[in-house]
């Protein structure tokens, strides 16, 4: 293979690129997302943990009462941003429904030592942003009144956990591990993705179009068009992946080890776009190819999530610094299997080559 | 009778083709591929997603405390003893000495904090639901009743706080009717076994498998809760459900796209033309195995979640929609990758523009503007009416039937096989829809053609700037709606410039800007009569319809703006074409920061 040959396949995918601007939607897609971050980074670590939110909230609650006196009524003196009214059943729901109230508790006679647990009926409003908040309010009243409760009948308990003491007034949220544990791999891994499905696009399009002949007419062999295009897709992976760090940084969410991130990605990446050509040379019609291609890389994913130490996980623990040498033997394990699967794509590229040699 | 033949000879064919291309190579791997991926998500389900191992590092200097949380993959677990695990307490995010937990003062330190809190809740709750008393062990239960709460659109309006209490002393007494209500009985209905059973299962329950359970069906357990069971619900919870009903539309549209880049590629496509059908029939009967595929589709996923089928009839719109937008996107991409490039842009402008409203579903009355709302509102059981499903569907069947006919008029040779770069290529579809003969009927009717497309993009400007500060993102919506409305009706003029560039005369000028004003008022006025007269009764109606003088305003002030555009455009040529945009904007924008600060003050 010859290496200036290579390059001047990569080069002139490269300018297809640029004068068709495609890329320029790439960008524009990841601006776009980068918008709405905001949105994202709130709402999104809402829908992974929505007690997330009643940390935003600074209203007090007003909440209905009915039933039978219980200790409970106390409890909502610990809580100063829970209201209580005491209130008939049947108007606290309709308060309820017409949003005067946010809440409605009912309270059954059941004394605190009886041998029958009390069930106490909670009314919420259904499907409504604010009344997850306000479940995760009254979450935290009824956890304390269990407590108590359980304090009541705790003679009639035969074991006990073992005792730990969290530091009072820390309260973490749900936000890191969505960011770091989620967002950030997903993110940094689509360039990959994007990039195998272009790598198909390229050669079958030369299929497709019949352009093969004129190309190959050249000095340029079979062989070397195939891997001047596996380069062109390979050196866009860092700098996509490199504007999602940089957009995700703009945006407060600072990233350790950036480089070995990079270099992580860039791998994996060569592994999928690998993949991506393997499919491509032998399909040589782009609606099967991207189809098979497509079903592929779920397989292919979820079979590395499925493994302990899989590079998306590492780029988790890299974003976080939480990383020891594995990260190296890993690197090399992945490395070793794109060496692999770069010499079957030579040699499947090498077979396609001879063959249309030998017909022409 | 002819069309209809030839509809449905070109369906076989389309049909044919697409098996004998898929069917021989593709379909073996692709059953492999799914009997492997059967196989793989069994070896996910057991050996779990490894995605967050070793997040954190905990220390701790106890083999029994060690133990708990052995089994949650995000901690990386060392023991040691007291004193060398506090002489290195930096290197670790959470410590357990003696009993007493100690986390590093930084994100990561607190996030790590709580994941171990909720492990330690687990373990309490493991061990309590051993007890021989299971109610000495768990006292309280929760039953859960939700109500269902009629908002109102004024209401909303005025962004009226929900739940906020305005008077301390007494509560508050609700306007309408009060229903009698029995009191909820005391006692628990399932057995005691079943409570413990269902603790225990329920103890390893993660941020993930709430999304899956939002497909599982309800068991009767579920009533009752312990408190730490409480979990809130999801307001967004119908979301998931979205991406199961989008994906196979976009993947199928996607099948569809590539038929028609197809025709164009190596002109394989020159035969069909040749022979004696309209290009409307090519079209149709291409489109509808597609058609056919993607509501097949949607229909097994409503049967499979045991939903309505009423829930297709808002997807029905949706799916022509990304069938529309496949077809433009298959008759203009130059290259395969260009086709990539320009569907993953599409399709993940439009997924939001689906997706983002839905997340205020039971919030706000805006949130119709996707269709998939009604999906949310049938899945929960409220159903929606006619004219919500006009309201929210109207743009969707407008942008793409007008989308439609403009892929029908051009599915001509010298379109399909010549290649130019997107915008011009764009142009020249617009072009083509401008008659030679009556030129300006053209215009207004391209103009008033262009308004669902306006409203479409307008209301996706909403969605992007609504988490902007507030004075910012409403001056940036003006700008920006002042920006889209001048662009959609100078494209006729721009597009017109460049066939004919003698075109632009100054009678042509006067009378071709005021038909394009007079087109888009009236586009705008009937597709807001459409959308909106669900509030028609409301103060819409009265601007609506009583007061015209309210009218001639808009229509000078769009006249002005296009007329603007033309000008730069007849002094400079098509290069001051950005230009005159800006300064029609800037005057469009000017206008309406008065209308609505006058109108607020």
């Amino acid at each position: 293979m010859n290496r200036r040959h290579i390059g001047i396949i990569a080069k002139k995918e490269f300018s297809g690129l640029y004068t068709e601007k495609t890329i320029i939607f790439a960008i524009l897609l990841q601006l776009f997302i980068a918008m709405f971050s905001s949105f994202l980074l709130v709402g999104l670590t809402a829908m992974y943990d929505p007690e997330a939110m009643a940390g935003y909230s600074t209203t007090r609650y007003a909440v209905g009462y009915a039933g039978n006196d219980s200790p409970l009524v106390a409890e909502f003196e610990k809580h100063d941003d829970l209201l209580l009214y005491r209130i008939d059943l049947a108007e606290g729901v309709a308060a309820l429904k017409e949003r005067q109230l946010s809440a409605v508790v009912y309270a059954p006679d059941t004394p605190p030592d009886a041998d029958d647990p009390i069930k106490v009926t909670l009314y919420l409003l259904q499907n409504d942003l604010q009344s997850s908040i306000i479940n995760v309010k009254m979450k935290d009243l009824l956890l304390g009144y269990e407590a108590e409760l359980r304090e009541i009948r705790s003679d009639r308990l035969e074991s006990f956990p073992l005792r730990l003491n969290f530091p009072e007034g820390i309260t973490g949220t749900d936000f890191f591990e969505f960011v770091y544990g989620l967002l950030i791999p997903l993110l940094v891994f689509m360039p990959a993705i994007i990039s195998a499905a272009l790598i198909i696009d390229l050669i079958t399009e030369e299929y497709q179009r019949q352009t093969l002949e004129t190309l190959l007419s050249t000095p340029v062999t079979f062989t070397e068009m195939v891997w001047g295009k596996i380069v062109a897709c390979e050196l866009l992976i860092p700098v996509q992946a490199g504007i999602w760090l940089l957009l995700l940084s703009v945006n407060g969410i600072a990233i350790e080890n950036a480089l070995p991130i990079l270099l992580h990605v860039s791998v994996g990446g060569l592994l999928l776009i690998l993949l991506g050509a393997l499919v491509a040379l032998h399909y040589r019609e782009r609606t099967s190819a991207q189809f098979i291609f497509s079903t592929a890389v779920v397989v292919v994913v979820l079979l590395a999530m499925a493994i302990p130490y899989n590079p998306l996980n590492l780029i988790v623990r890299l974003s976080v610094n939480t990383i020891g040498y594995e990260q190296w033997v890993v690197l090399g394990v992945t490395l070793l299997a794109a060496a692999f699967l770069a010499w079957v794509t030579t040699a499947y590229a090498r077979r396609v080559g001879d063959e249309r040699a030998a017909g022409a | 009778m002819g069309m209809l033949t030839s509809v449905w000879t070109i369906t076989r064919w389309e049909m044919r083709k697409s098996m004998t291309s898929m069917g021989r190579n593709v379909l073996p791997l692709a059953l492999a591929l799914l009997i492997l991926l059967v196989l793989v998500t069994g070896f996910a389900a057991e050996s779990g997603i490894h995605l967050q191992d070793g997040m954190y590092r905990l220390g701790v200097d106890d083999s029994g405390i060690a133990r708990i949380f052995a089994g949650d993959e995000r901690f990386s677990v060392y023991e040691s003893t007291s004193l060398a695990l506090w002489q290195n307490r930096f290197s670790y995010d959470v410590l357990v000495v003696g009993g007493e937990v100690y986390a590093a003062d930084t994100g990561k330190g607190r996030s790590a904090l709580k994941a171990l809190e909720r492990d330690y809740g687990t373990y309490v709750s493991r061990v309590a639901s051993a007890e021989p008393d299971l109610f000495a062990a768990y006292p309280l239960w929760i039953e859960l009743e939700y109500v269902k709460s009629e908002m109102d659109f004024v209401a909303t309006e005025s962004g009226q706080q929900v739940g906020a209490p305005t008077d301390i002393s007494s509560p508050p007494r609700p306007s309408g009717p009060v229903a009698a209500m029995t009191p909820p009985p005391a006692g628990i209905a399932v057995s005691t076994e079943d409570l413990r059973a269902h603790l225990v299962t329920d103890a390893g329950d993660s941020p993930i498998s709430r999304y899956t359970d939002v497909l599982a069906a309800d068991t009767g357990m579920e009533a009752f809760k312990t408190p730490s069971q409480l979990s809130p619900p999801l307001p967004f919870d119908s979301i998931i459900l979205i991406f199961v009903f989008i994906f196979p539309l976009y993947f199928t549209s996607q099948f569809f796209m590539m038929s028609i880049m197809n025709e164009r590629i190596g002109r394989v496509g020159e035969a069909l033309l040749s022979a004696p059908v309209r290009p409307a029939a090519i079209l149709l009967g291409k489109g509808l195995p597609y058609f056919g595929i993607m509501l097949l589709i949607a229909g097994l996923i409503t049967l499979m979640n045991g939903a309505s089928l009423l829930i297709l009839l808002p997807l029905v719109p949706v799916i022509l929609f990304f069938m529309a937008n496949a077809l433009i996107i298959g008759m203009t991409a130059r290259s395969f990758k260009e086709l990539s490039f320009l569907s993953i842009f599409f399709s993940t402008l439009v997924t939001s523009y689906l997706f983002f409203p839905t997340v205020f579903a039971n919030v706000h009355v805006v949130s119709i503007i996707s269709p998939l709302t009604l999906v949310v509102l049938e899945l929960q059981g409220d159903g929606f009416t006619l004219m919500e499903y006009v309201y929210s569907t109207a743009l969707f069947f407008a942008t793409s039937g007008v989308l439609f006919y403009a892929g029908m008029a051009n599915f001509t040779e010298e379109r399909l096989f010549s290649e130019k770069p997107l915008l011009p290529r764009l142009m020249e579809f617009i072009g083509s829809g401008i008659s030679h003969h009556r030129p300006l009927l053209s215009l207004f009717g391209l103009a008033a053609f262009s308004v669902p497309f306006v409203f479409m993009v307008q209301m996706m400007c909403l969605v992007l700037f609504f988490n902007v500060p507030m004075p910012l993102s409403l001056v940036l919506l003006i700008g920006a709606s002042a920006l889209i409305e001048e662009f959609a009706k100078s494209v006729g003029i721009y597009a017109l410039l460049g066939s004919r560039p003698d075109f632009l005369t100054v009678r042509n000028m006067l009378a071709g800007s005021f038909l394009i004003a007079l087109g888009f008022l009236i586009g705008e006025k009937v597709l807001l009569l459409a959308t909106l007269s669900q509030i028609a009764e409301s103060v819409f109606g009265e601007v609506l319809f009583l007061s015209l003088q309210v009218l001639w305003m808009p229509l000078i002030l769009h006249f002005v703006g296009v007329l603007i555009v033309a000008v730069f455009l007849k002094v400079g040529g098509s290069r001051w074409w950005i230009p005159g945009l800006l300064t029609a904007t800037v005057v469009h924008a000017l206008y309406n920061l008065h209308f609505i600060s006058g109108g607020l003050l």
